[in-house]
């Protein structure tokens, strides 16, 4: 297990290296070599959540190893998933979506190093966690935090082309290329249709921890830290959603709107980060029935 | 960004200045943004505790100030129920304001909708509903449960009966830990065989080579060399081609046999030389030890030693007592049979002291040399006896005695009575009659240096004496460990619950543990009386509880020390289907909007040709029309 751990870290490590080559020199072969090794890390990490599912016969999910696992594989999921989505759906072309690859990749860097260092032995569950709730739950905040997390990216990535390129980014994105190709994303659209992917499993992760809460422990809300927290992100998320709509109607200027719609999301994905694993920094936390590890 | 709101339309509603606000996604956000706060403060600053708690943490003056803005109990707070209230009629107001009988508003008024009701189905609850828990012993009923806000005992008009609960636990797991002493480095790794296992930043490793889940030691003689170390025989005592008993002798060791049916005793004695063979095969009685009564007067330094044996009697210089040896007993429990028929198992002494005071008799064991019969009164509490009852004693008539040397000679002698009746040659497998007994002794095998193999092998099962309850056995699982270090490779045997093992530079252990035995589930079978009448049964578990008219009966804790008591969480949810109904509502909704709608949209504008993915107009007027 370790090392199949190890081998899929070093094989993601190698992602992120391929894919900041590929944004340097945007050869069409190098995309497909990018999308392969990542691919190979994805099919490891495959691996790595059947082989424990078996193993630990249930759904690996449950302590702070086995979500790592899992929130990595996620990311990889959604990433590549999106990557298919713009080559053969939306077809564009010269996508600029490699760097996202390189910043999604450091992220699946940091989790598996991190299941690394966490105890990877197999515990039971506790009866309140043994139900299918919590499986549909558990995948849906996940494959909302990977979405949300290649929204965050996508936020970085826009900030710094803004800083580089100060409002002339349509003319620096256009440039030779664009006459035949379609146009690349812009990151700011990138980061609304990611977050418009990862919100509503961020809602429906929310209520059916809800009814799950529901059936163990008979109330469907406590105000408890955990459930607290994953309020807050999705209001954070949800003022994102509606900003769009108040923005026009107040007099914030027109090209400072998608900075500010950034800068929300680059502290945003922080408090999902946060609601997933710095729970037990709270003061609360000793209350608290959902915070198992550490 | 374009067509932001249609004049007409606007003019069509009598918008004053306050609806207008109600209705804004401004007033929205403020309110998202809002709750999102008191959210965060909700979880810093600690809820619900006792003033003095918030005084000792925060400070007087902060304590005050956090009591006085309701920051002590944010989620009951006025001023949070006051934000829920608006954010209801913001969403309700938005929601009027903007509807509009299109297939594309639909996801904008399902989820509107159904956060309205969700929210009215937490109000339903609240003003309605019940919250409450009980503890119910096992075999006890309940009629009542405790509200949770402030403990009042509240009817429920029925019954409730805990038959009986049940916590059922996963088998025991068992977990290896290695241990780097220099580092400080403890790691819990997989207990894979034949995974060899690095220590990372050492040159220490660990290799599970084999796992037994349940393992016993068996100890297999083996002669580890020819030379007469630890010289050893297997007997074999037979009546008429019948084994009445066999085992081993060993000459430096356990070297006598003792068979009180025949009040026979083996000896097994090794000679140094030809001559102390001699001596040893012809002699009648080898100085065979006795036992013994050490006599201690407390307060004096007086010790004195006696052979004891039945009439020996001694008067103890410096004191007026006179000690007589009255009895002896091997077995104190079938003292009433000859000695010669009892085996050493409890062995005590039975002596009369004789003293100013009179006579005073007991018994002294000497397994217990303190032991003082409460029902006898002792009158010369200053005399303590020690009775020593060397482990070969025997007071047999029948004597074999099998002497060797190193030179090859080896001689069966038959003694009764204290003579020498005979003495021959022996070779090993033969049968030897034992004089005029029916009893014949072969002697079946010679170690010269007689060891014991240990190996570990699969328990057979059916062994007793563990600590446990009758009907569970616990396994005892071993692991075959290779080690491996700046020394070399190490393999050995290890079992669960035994102190850590070390490697030989006393740098680097491995524990293999039990990792306790996990809850699997908790249960309660609970049956519902009403009226006198049995209602309802049902073996409630966590995620799964009992429904009687209204109330549902959640398995929530537990006595933690005697599992004597079951913990219930009382609910009534009147307000629950409308809460459901809008967590159904919510999930369609949003599918919709972030799903459904970019397709539909894209199918409704047809005609139009999309130059790109997302427009900018589209971006930022996303709702809009
Ligand atoms: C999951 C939750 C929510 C979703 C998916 C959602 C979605 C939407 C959408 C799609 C629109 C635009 C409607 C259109 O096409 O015209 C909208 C507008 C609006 N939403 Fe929400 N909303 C949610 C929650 C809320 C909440 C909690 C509030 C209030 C606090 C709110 C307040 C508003 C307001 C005021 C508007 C009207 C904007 C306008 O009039 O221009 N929404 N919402």
């Amino acid at each position: 297990m370790e090392f199949m751990l190890k081998l899929t870290l070093y094989v993601y490590c190698a992602a992120i290296v391929v894919y900041i080559v590929r944004e340097v020199w945007r050869a069409n072969a190098m995309r497909w070599v990018a999308f392969g090794v990542l691919s190979c890390g994805f099919i490891l990490n495959t691996i790595l959540v059947l082989t424990r599912w078996a193993e630990a016969n249930h759904a690996p999910m449950s302590d702070k190893f086995e979500s790592f696992v899992f929130f990595a594989w996620s990311i990889a999921l959604v990433y590549l998933i999106f990557e298919l989505v713009t080559i053969f759906i939306v077809k564009v072309h010269e996508s600029r979506i490699g760097i996202i690859g390189a910043l999604q990749c450091v992220l699946i860097v940091w989790m598996i190093y991190a299941a690394l260092q966490s105890d990877s032995t197999i515990k039971e569950l506790p009866p309140a966690l043994q139900s299918n709730w919590l499986v549909t739950h558990v995948i849906c905040y996940f494959l909302s935090y990977a979405a949300l997390s290649m929204s965050f990216s996508a936020a970085i990535v826009y900030l710094i082309h803004r800083g580089i390129f100060s409002g002339k980014q349509k003319e620096a994105v256009v440039d030779e290329t664009g006459s035949q190709k379609k146009k690349d994303y812009s990151f700011d659209k990138l980061a609304y249709i990611t977050v418009s992917i990862g919100f509503p499993f961020l809602t429906i992760g929310l209520i059916t921890g809800s009814i799950w809460a529901k059936g163990a422990w008979g109330t469907y809300w406590g105000w408890d830290p955990k459930e607290t927290w994953s309020l807050i992100s999705w209001l954070v998320y949800l003022a994102y959603m509606h900003l769009p709509l108040m923005l026009p109607k107040t007099n914030i200027k027109k090209s400072f709107r998608p900075i500010l719609l950034s800068i929300i999301l680059l502290i945003a994905f922080p408090i999902v980060l946060f609601t997933f694993m710095g729970m037990h920094t709270l003061p609360t936390s000793s209350d608290s029935n959902h915070i198992y590890a550490e | 960004m374009a067509k932001v709101t249609e004049p007409q339309q606007r003019k069509s509603k009598n918008d004053s200045k306050v609806w207008e606000i109600l209705c804004s996604v401004k007033l929205a956000v403020i309110i998202i943004v809002a709750m999102a706060v008191a959210c965060i403060l909700g979880t810093v600053i600690l809820q619900q505790k006792s003033p003095e708690e918030y005084v000792d943490r925060y400070g007087a003056g902060l304590a005050k100030f956090f009591s006085a803005i309701q920051l002590t109990d944010i989620f009951h707070s006025y001023w949070f129920s006051f934000l829920l209230i608006l954010l209801c009629v913001n969403l309700a107001c938005c929601t009027i304001k903007r509807w509009r009988n299109k297939v594309l508003m639909i996801g904008f008024l399902v989820t509107h909708i159904s956060i309205i009701l969700i929210l009215i189905g937490c109000v339903i609850d609240l003003l309605t509903g019940v919250k409450g828990g009980v503890n119910v012993y096992e075999g006890k009923s309940v009629d009542y449960y405790l509200t949770r806000s402030d403990y009042q005992k509240v009817p429920l008009g029925f019954q409730v009966f805990c038959d009986d609960f049940i916590i059922e636990r996963h088998p025991p797991k068992y977990k290896l830990i290695t241990y780097v002493k220099d580092k400080d480095k403890q790691k819990a790794v997989s207990l894979k065989v034949g995974k060899r296992i690095g220590i990372s930043g050492t040159n220490y490793a660990a290799t599970v080579k084999e796992l037994i889940d349940d393992a016993e030691v068996l100890h297999e003689p083996i002669n580890v060399s020819d030379k007469p170390n630890n010289p050893a025989l297997y007997i074999q005592l037979s009546v008429r081609d019948n084994v009445t008993a066999e085992g081993w002798l060993l000459a430096k060791d356990r070297n006598w046999y003792n068979d009180t049916q025949r009040d026979l005793k083996i000896d097994y004695v090794w000679a140094d030389s030809d001559e102390a063979h001699e001596r040893l095969a012809n002699a009648a009685t080898k100085s065979s030890t006795k036992p013994t009564l050490e006599i201690r007067i407390d307060g004096t330094n007086i010790v004195k030693n006696v052979l004891v044996e039945k009439g020996n009697k001694v008067s103890i210089e410096g004191t007026d007592y006179v000690i007589e040896i009255k009895e002896f007993a091997l077995d104190y429990s079938k003292r009433l049979v000859p000695l010669s028929e009892q085996e050493l198992n409890n062995p005590a002494v039975m002596v009369e002291i004789s003293g100013p005071q009179g006579k005073d008799s007991r018994w002294s064991f000497s397994k217990y040399p303190d032991y003082q019969d409460k029902a006898h009164k002792t009158i010369y509490k200053d005399v303590k006896l020690l009775c020593t009852v060397p482990e070969d004693f025997s007071n047999a008539k029948n004597r074999v005695r099998i002497v060797q040397n190193r030179s090859g000679k080896q001689t069966i002698t038959y003694i009764k009575d204290g003579k020498v009746i005979s003495t021959i040659d022996w070779v090993l497998g033969q049968n030897y009659d034992i004089a005029d007994s029916k009893l014949q002794i072969r002697i079946a095998k010679y170690f010269p240096s007689h060891g014991l193999k240990k190996t570990v092998v699969k328990s057979t099962g059916g062994h007793e004496g563990h600590n446990h309850g009758p009907g569970e056995h616990h396994a005892n699982p071993a692991i075959l460990i290779e080690m491996e270090g700046p020394r070399g490779k190490y393999a050995e045997w290890v079992f669960a619950h035994t102190p850590p093992h070390w490697y030989p530079d006393k740098n680097f252990a491995i524990l293999y543990e039990q990792s306790g035995m996990e809850v699997k589930d908790y249960k309660s079978i609970l049956r519902v009386v009403e009226n006198g009448k049995t209602m309802v049964t049902k073996t409630i578990e966590v995620n799964d509880a009992l429904k009687y008219k209204g109330f549902v009966f959640y398995q929530s804790s537990y006595d933690p020390e005697g599992e004597r008591y079951t913990g219930l969480q009382v609910t009534k949810n009147p307000g629950l289907i409308v809460v459901y109904t809008g967590f159904i509502l919510l999930c369609l909704g949003i599918v919709f909007i972030f799903y459904v709608k970019p397709f539909l949209r894209q199918k409704l504008n047809k005609g139009k040709k999309i130059k790109e993915y997302y427009s900018e107009e589209e971006m930022l007027a996303e709702h809009i029309e």
